[in-house]
């Protein structure tokens, strides 16, 4: 089952992607432009690792722009839909993670993941519960690594 | 002969109790990680170094619990790949082929088992040549300069670039990219932040495991939503897990060859996997195509690609031990991984850390034997849970690869991060820009410009000192050579893949 509705070839794409390297390179360039060199015993400096950088990625960006041979085939919105769901949960997480705890925020993200996956609701969320109490008994207990308790429980 | 004594010091060292056990746990977990649809070698390292470093081991027990990560890696990736058809990386691809088609026809088990024992035969085989070359080539290499070192370190960059598939161009950027992100933050040299925008958390730069786990797993956990019901594994039939005497007859010169050719590419920096499977099966096709059925699941059509495989894992560690410079994006992660431990690979690792590097050779040969002792009783357990849900084992993945970003500095800006590396990660999977180029320049870039502006340095800014011994030439000469083999090789009509 694949759910990509586009296969045909999508210079666009290509081209738009290779605009955003350019820009990319030239947005490094100029930035490691400004890094002085410090020492005559440098002679190299910060800034030539960057230019060079740079140069390729300039070189990559131009060649997709000007002659693009990238086929890209996008997933329909519906799924596209579901991908950004499950980045912005995942950035959910890393906010709610210091306040509400490791076992509370681990449940509700693994839980979004799997609904996201198709899976049953009840039985997602206590699989999601059951592997985040497991990764903290792993953690905590065994390896003695800390994770957050959640600073909303310990006033 | 003094590797041998130095290899039973090894022995002593690796058959510790605690090294055992940790060679035992590696290899398991690592198959089990290994195993889950999309994972492959390359995540299942990057995720379980951060519990490694929380283990708080000596610097060689670590090594060992990871190296056997990296064995058992492999091994599970054959395991989903010759039942499911789902290659998690690309020297797998090779094996899927026959692999596939005998689980099609009911004997997915046979080629689970021929695939432990050609990986245990190659295992072998290049263990031994790592023990004998690894040495010499330490000691040839202690002459290396910075200038050395820079060309050597532009020959591992320009050979990956350009074996890591499709185009030269597009190796090329990414590398550019891993090498960007390694300036990122505070420049040793001159104590001048780049790229920092005052973020006090860009200041100690970009962590490996970090932007690893972002670009391999999270982005493989973003993608995979594209097809939610495939790659399910339908409790698939696969026969006993053995081969008969006639197959093992049939298939010992096949693992030789095998073997040979995969040790000796897995030293050459590139792909060293994905080219030894493939120069390997196309070897016995040729040889034996006329009497086989390569293609429609010949038993040799696995034997050949495993061995292989197996072989090259083993044969980059060669370069990664003695010279500190890494050919691949699976053994970069394990040049982070021992920076961290306080290990520095390099000529002098050898005479300075005996104990390290000859505890972990002959550890490496136990993994071996636990691999082949773990992987055919077990395989009935291992593809029971490759038969759980999409639903629960994805998330499960996505969980694990969380606590490992957090455990890194116990920041929750790392998860952010991460989730900007999964979304780049997923836009250069579309645009088809090869992923292991970021991680060998996000590593290695330090390493690379250190060099550089030390020869510089030296030379008070005279650029020719970087082709002024015959080494660097020599080096020089090869990262040409291996910008412009695979256009070359196109030309003559084999599939440079």
């Amino acid at each position: 089952m694949n759910q990509t509705t586009e296969t045909s070839p999508r210079p666009l794409s290509a081209r738009i992607g290779g605009g955003i390297l350019l820009t990319a390179a030239i947005a490094i360039a100029v930035e490691a432009s400004t890094f002085e060199v410090a020492f005559l015993t440098d002679p190299v400096g910060p800034k030539a690792l960057p230019l060079l950088v740079a140069a390729i990625l300039a070189a990559g960006g131009l060649a997709q722009l000007f002659r693009p041979d990238i086929d890209v085939a996008w997933p329909e919105s519906a799924v596209l839909t579901r991908m950004a769901g499950a980045a912005g949960s995942f950035v959910g997480y890393a906010v709610v993670l210091p306040y509400v705890g490791f076992f509370l925020s681990t449940t509700a993200v693994v839980t979004a993941l799997s609904l996201l996956y198709g899976g049953p609701p009840l039985k997602g969320t206590l699989a999601a519960a059951a592997l985040s109490g497991a990764l903290w008994l792993l953690f905590v207990s065994v390896l003695g690594l800390p994770l957050p308790i959640g600073d909303l429980w310990m006033r | 002969m003094d590797a041998l004594t130095h290899l039973i010091s090894g022995f002593a060292i690796a058959l510790q109790p605690l090294n055992l056990g940790l060679a035992f746990v590696g290899v398991f977990v690592g198959t089990f990680v290994g195993m889950l649809p999309g994972i492959g070698p390359i995540n299942a390292i990057a995720i379980l170094i951060p519990v490694t470093f929380a283990a708080g081991l000596p610097p060689e027990s670590a090594l060992i619990l990871l190296t056997g990560i990296y064995y058992g890696s492999q091994y599970g990736n054959s395991i989903s790949t010759i039942l499911l058809n789902v290659p998690g990386t690309a020297s797998a691809v090779v094996t899927a082929i026959d692999g596939h088609a005998m689980t099609k026809a009911g004997r997915g088990g046979p080629a689970l088992a021929m695939s432990a024992i050609a990986s245990f035969f190659g295992g072998t085989v290049s263990i031994f040549a790592l023990v004998l070359f690894a040495p010499v080539l330490a000691g040839w290499a202690i002459r290396f300069g910075p200038a050395e070192y820079f060309a050597l370190m532009v020959f591992a960059f320009s050979a990956l670039s350009s074996f890591s598939g499709g185009s030269l161009m597009r190796g090329l950027a990414a590398t550019a990219f891993g090498l960007f992100l390694a300036t990122v933050g505070l420049d040793p040299n001159s104590a001048i932040p780049r790229f920092t925008f005052g973020s006090l958390q860009l200041l100690d730069g970009m962590d490996f495991v970090v932007v690893t786990i972002g670009l391999f797993a999270v982005s493989e956990v973003i993608q995979l939503l594209e097809d939610t019901e495939g790659g399910q594994a339908a409790a698939v039939g696969y026969g006993r897990v053995m081969i008969s005497a006639k197959e093992f007859a049939e298939t010992g010169w096949t693992m030789v060859r095998g073997s040979v050719i995969g040790f000796l590419v897995g030293v050459l920096p590139g792909a060293g996997g994905t080219i030894a499977s493939f120069l390997a099966y196309s070897t016995e096709e040729r040889i034996n195509g006329a009497n086989g059925t390569f293609g429609e699941g010949d038993i040799r059509g696995v034997a050949a690609p495993e061995a292989a495989n197996n072989a090259a894992a083993n044969g980059a560690m060669i370069p990664l031990l003695t010279l500190g410079v890494p050919g691949s994006g699976t053994t970069a992660v394990l040049l982070g991984a021992m920076l961290g431990l306080g290990v520095t690979p390099g000529p002098l690792l050898i005479t300075e850390q005996p104990d390290l590097f000859w505890g972990l050779a002959a550890s490496m040969y136990i993994g071996n034997i636990f691999l082949l002792m773990l992987n055919l009783p077990l395989v009935g357990f291992f593809v029971k849970a490759l038969t759980l849900p999409r639903w629960f084992l994805i998330p499960g993945v996505a969980a694990l690869a969380f606590v490992a970003v957090y455990a890194v500095n116990g920041s929750s800006f790392d998860l952010v991060m991460m989730t900007g590396f999964g979304v780049v990660g997923y836009l250069m999977r579309k645009f088809s820009f090869p992923l292991a180029p970021v991680i060998l320049g996000l590593v290695l870039g330090p390493l690379m410009e250190k060099s550089l502006r030390r020869a510089m340095a030296l030379s008070g800014g005279d650029w020719r000192i970087l082709f002024d011994s015959p080494i660097a030439i020599t080096l020089w000469v090869l990262a040409l050579a291996s910008l412009l083999a695979p256009a070359l090789i196109a030309r003559k009509g084999v599939p440079a893949e």
